[in-house]
């Protein structure tokens, strides 16, 4: 994985890749992992694991993209909202857990992520 | 070579019993008074009243012979109280077997936490009474055990992200109902020192 990343370091969106992975994980950090800990694990009952490969596969990254910036009371629990979080911001969470557990480990584009936002903002 | 590791090996030991045998007893904490004898008086937890997930009251009487731990979170709180139900796992599964150990949670939301929805927390986080008692009861009286008896903050504030303001502390009460210890419970290491507290105050050290 570090050696494919360093390898390739000297195209543009690999680099834009890894800054998203790192500033994603920051995020991640400060905002999800008090309830799906560190390493997506969960709490029990009360918070879903979100590391399973399972999961990835039949996750709706637009939907999760909603989930993040409104929050959901779903029938695992209660999720608050992170409306203070950017469309950057959310792209780069996004990339971040698609880096550690997704099935495709690529960018979660800016585009894709404003896009989204404006699905989940007329449903509302 | 050899003499030179056997004599390292000694002098290990020799601190290793040094800092065992030296005992380091726990602080009283919170303001102390004086009797009519001149005799210290210790802070001291006073009565309390409280409904835990199970309906149950849970006051000072139960403690009696207890040692626990003290803390104030609320359900749908956000931010720190998830990482310091994680490291209130890690206690209440040490003390699996130990009937000497309680730990209470405070809700500081009482009005939203009644008795269903802290069962429902409780089932989910596969935890039991009286072994560890989620709180909520009159929001005045939790707000001010927690100010003027564990000396933490508790209290609501619309600014905040989930409503409350309040701190991660966790509070070590001994079986006298005297504060022993103040840890910031969203950090593991401090949570370690707790327990190793919570051992002293066991006498299993
Ligand atoms: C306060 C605790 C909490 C925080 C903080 C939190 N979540 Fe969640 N999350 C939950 C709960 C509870 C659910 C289940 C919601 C449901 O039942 O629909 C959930 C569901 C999810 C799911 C779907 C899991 C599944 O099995 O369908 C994902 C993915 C997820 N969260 C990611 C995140 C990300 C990314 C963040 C940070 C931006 C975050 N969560 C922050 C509590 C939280």
């Amino acid at each position: 994985m570090l050696a494919l990343g360093l390898a390739s370091c000297d195209s543009k969106e690999e680099i834009l890749y890894q800054q998203y992975v790192v500033e994603g994980r920051v995020l991640y950090q400060t905002h999800c992992a008090n309830c799906h800990q560190e390493n997506g694990s969960g709490l029990k009952d009360l918070y879903p694991a979100i590391s399973q490969p399972a999961l990835w596969k039949s996750l709706n990254t637009d939907e999760l993209t909603c989930l993040i910036k409104w929050g959901r009371k779903g029938t695992k629990g209660y999720m608050p909202g992170n409306t203070k979080l950017q469309a950057l911001d959310i792209a780069e969470i996004q990339t971040f857990l698609r880096e550690q557990w997704g099935p495709q480990k690529a960018i979660y584009s800016l585009d894709s992520t404003r896009f989204a936002l404006k699905k989940c903002e007329t449903t509302l | 070579m050899c003499s030179k590791s056997l004599f390292a090996a000694i002098l290990l030991c020799f601190f290793g019993l040094l800092s065992c045998q030296e005992k380091h007893d726990l602080p009283f904490l919170g303001p102390k008074t004086l009797n009519a004898t001149g005799d210290t008086v210790y802070h001291q937890i006073p009565p309390f009243r409280f409904l835990n997930q199970d309906s149950t009251w849970v006051t000072e009487k139960d403690m009696e012979g207890k040692i626990y731990v003290a803390d104030f979170f609320f359900t749908t709180c956000p931010t720190i109280c998830p990482k310091m139900k994680t490291q209130l796992l890690r206690i209440y599964e040490r003390y699996a077997a130990n009937d000497v150990v309680r730990i209470l949670s405070h809700s500081i939301d009482p009005e939203f936490d009644q008795v269903s929805v802290l069962k429902n927390y409780a089932n989910k986080l596969h935890i039991e009474a009286p072994r560890w008692n989620l709180l909520t009861g009159d929001k005045k009286a939790i707000y001010a055990i927690g100010q003027k008896s564990y000396m933490v903050a508790a209290q609501e504030d619309s600014n905040e992200v989930g409503g409350f303001v309040h701190s991660g502390a966790f509070i070590l009460v001994d079986k006298n109902r005297h504060v022993r210890g103040i840890y910031d419970g969203t950090k593991e290491e401090d949570v370690n020192h707790l327990i190793e507290d919570m051992e002293k105050l066991l006498g299993n050290k």
